[in-house]
């Protein structure tokens, strides 16, 4: 079953064009990343399907239905959750308190009028965010600060409330940027542990070729706004194009 | 066993030790949170105005604890939104003065019973609340504050002219009669016996439950899901948007709760004056909130209710201060010394923002974690001498 689907998608900033003519789809179950030379429209494709950009024209559709037009909160109520590019969690939050507020929106949904309702009361919420938690492998530290944590598990937090939210897809932006290769190899185990676990259906953006050629099932090449390859890693591999794109900018 | 009870001092510390953990677990507790408030709100007005040497030194007086716990409703609310969602209201008079308005206008013209004072104006406060902040909330930021501060202005002019036929503009709603509450009791009424030895009148006992009241629905919206998405929201709205909570409808009930506390205290603020001056409209107020609430300690449940305090001592008793004196002398320091308690409020503020900028809370936190840190190490420091002293028999 397609999952998610781009049809026709343009994103224009002025006169740049940062996302040109795009038609993508993500299957159930697939593991997709997106790669591309700096500035070839990665993140503004993210965004777009977030919820984070209107798009100039085109359409979006999640689970056959278009997205396009929904605020933000509604495409991840929808099922549709994004990991940021740097750690963006909350910080005077405890870690637990982090994954509480992402399955409370998960379980409760986006609004309710509970605000004299006792926070001990909701089970589900807790038992969410604990296996969310555990998971990540964060959940021993569970009362801390989420500030006080090292970099590296704030980014396994930021994972972490992602996958809180329950979502049929996952969109993660470059979440190996600025880590250690310890710290690194400790993420990609958590996502193939993570994909394997849930069943998770996502769409990786990532610099880190290793990765991507490691853990995709599909990869689509961008350049400029546009697609100019895609196809499994070893497809890629041997492709004229995509060496074109990632060395033919450069002067040699 | 024997050992222990060899050495009773050592065991009598053990003892205070768990004793210690166990206050340590209630203290979070809803129910003593409540309790120990409602005892507080009970032997201030004793303390503060009639108690013998704390209140001669303090030289409080019953009205002044009323409306230190009117203003303490006030705070506790504009906290929530303030402290805890991290929205900067600067038009909070609006619905402080729009609730006495409401309340005094009810009174004069419908029906003076208090519970319907207090209901009409807190009713008119929230709706006023829901319609300020869907058109303020629109923004964010130092927007938002300036929009809030213009609508609110707006209600201050409103009242002042156009509308005076209701408010008797810059006069003030005069001839506010408050009747007695159950029909039965007249609030002015001291409380009989043991009750009016603590709390003095029946209008602060009145005051006093709305207090407790607003503190338990406080303490419970904290420790309700919304406790936890609005601090979410101050936190980090964009995630919290992204983890697909509507972020805008959330800061939109922190707004119009917010304005229902704000309600409550101004409603109460008409019962206790009979009284509504156009003041209550002005920016000021809301200033006087903001620099209360901060004073105090913004983003904890308490603080602002010392903040609120500590300003209004200042400027109703400190104030009153003809000349400040060395004690025990003749000698004169500063002549007209209450005149200048503005610029004292000033300093204090100043001082207390660029040391603790957690407020008077903060204080009293770091204050209490030395205790505990000494309490611990006095323990320990006697449980190894008990230990030491058994292995030498």
């Amino acid at each position: 079953m397609t999952l998610l689907e781009t049809e026709n998608l343009v994103k224009e900033f002025g006169g740049l064009v940062a996302t040109d003519d795009v038609n993508l789809t993500v299957e159930e179950d697939e593991r997709v990343s997106i790669i591309g030379p700096n500035g070839a429209g990665k993140s503004t494709l993210i965004n777009l399907i977030t919820r984070r950009l209107d798009p100039t024209s085109g359409d979006i559709r999640f689970k056959g239905e278009s997205i396009v037009g929904l605020e933000p909160h509604q495409v991840v109520q929808r099922g549709v959750s994004k990991s940021f590019q740097t750690a963006s969690i909350f910080p005077d939050l405890t870690v637990r308190e982090n994954a509480e507020i992402a399955a409370l929106a998960a379980e409760r949904g986006a609004f309710g009028f509970e605000f004299l309702k006792h926070r001990d009361s909701l089970t589900d919420v807790h038992g969410v965010a604990r296996d969310t938690l555990d998971s990540v492998g964060l959940l021993d530290r569970a009362d801390t600060i989420a500030t006080d944590l090292p970099y590296g598990d704030k980014r396994r937090l930021e994972i972490g409330i992602a996958l809180a939210s329950e979502p049929d897809l996952l969109l993660m932006d470059e979440p190996t940027a600025g880590m250690s290769p310890e710290e690194t190899k400790s993420t990609v185990d958590l996502i193939e542990r993570v994909k394997r676990d849930h069943g998770l259906t996502f769409v990786l953006v990532e610099h880190d070729m290793e990765i991507v050629f490691s853990i995709s099932d599909r990869i689509v090449v961008l350049s400029r706004g546009g697609i100019i390859a895609e196809g499994t890693p070893d497809e890629i591999r041997g492709n004229e194009a995509v060496q074109e794109a990632y060395l033919g900018g450069v002067e040699l | 066993m024997s050992e222990k009870d060899a050495n009773p001092s050592a065991k009598d510390a053990l003892v205070g030790g768990t004793l210690f953990g166990r206050w340590e677990k209630l203290r979070g507790r809803e129910g003593t949170v409540v309790g120990i408030t409602a005892i507080l709100v009970a032997v201030f007005p004793y303390l503060f105005a009639r108690a013998p040497v704390v209140s001669g030194f303090l030289q409080g007086y019953q009205s002044l604890a009323t409306l230190i716990l009117i203003w303490g409703i006030f705070a506790i609310g504009f906290d929530l939104l303030l402290g805890y969602t991290g929205l900067l209201s600067f038009g909070h008079a609006a619905f402080w003065g729009g609730a006495a308005y409401a309340a005094g206008i009810v009174a004069k013209n419908v029906s003076g019973d208090p519970i319907v004072m207090v209901v009409s104006g807190t009713l008119f406060a929230v709706l006023l609340a829901w319609v300020l902040g869907f058109l303020s909330l629109r923004r964010g930021g130092i927007y938002f504050s300036i929009l809030t501060l213009a609508f609110a202005q707006m209600f201050y002019y409103m009242a002042a002219s156009p509308l005076a036929f209701l408010t008797n503009g810059e006069n003030g709603l005069t001839g506010v009669e408050v009747g007695s509450f159950l029909g039965v009791i007249h609030l002015e009424a001291d409380v009989p016996s043991i009750g009016g030895m603590l709390l003095g009148t029946w209008l602060y006992a009145f005051v006093g439950v709305f207090f407790v009241g607003a503190v338990a629905v406080a303490y419970r919206i904290l420790n309700s899901p919304y406790g936890m998405v609005f601090r979410a929201i101050r936190e980090n709205e964009q995630r919290a948007e992204f983890v697909g909570l509507n972020v805008w409808r959330y800061k939109l009930m922190a707004f119009i709760i917010s304005g229902g506390f704000a309600g409550v205290a101004g409603s109460l603020f008409t019962i206790h004056g009979a009284y509504v001056p156009l003041q209550s409209l002005f920016w000021t107020e809301s200033g006087d909130i903001v620099v209360m609430t901060v004073l105090g300690g913004a983003g904890s449940m308490f603080g602002p209710v010392l903040g609120v305090g500590l300003y209004l001592y200042i400027e109703n008793i400190v104030s009153t201060i003809q000349a400040l004196t060395i004690p025990f002398t003749g000698i004169v320091l500063v002549r007209d010394f209450g005149f200048y308690w503005h610029l004292l409020l000033g300093v204090v503020f100043v001082a207390v923002v660029w040391v603790v900028p957690d407020g008077l809370w903060g204080i009293l936190n770091r204050l209490r974690e030395l205790a505990v840190d000494l309490g611990s190490k006095a323990a320990k420091r006697l449980r190894a001498r008990s230990e030491n002293g058994g292995g030498g028999q």
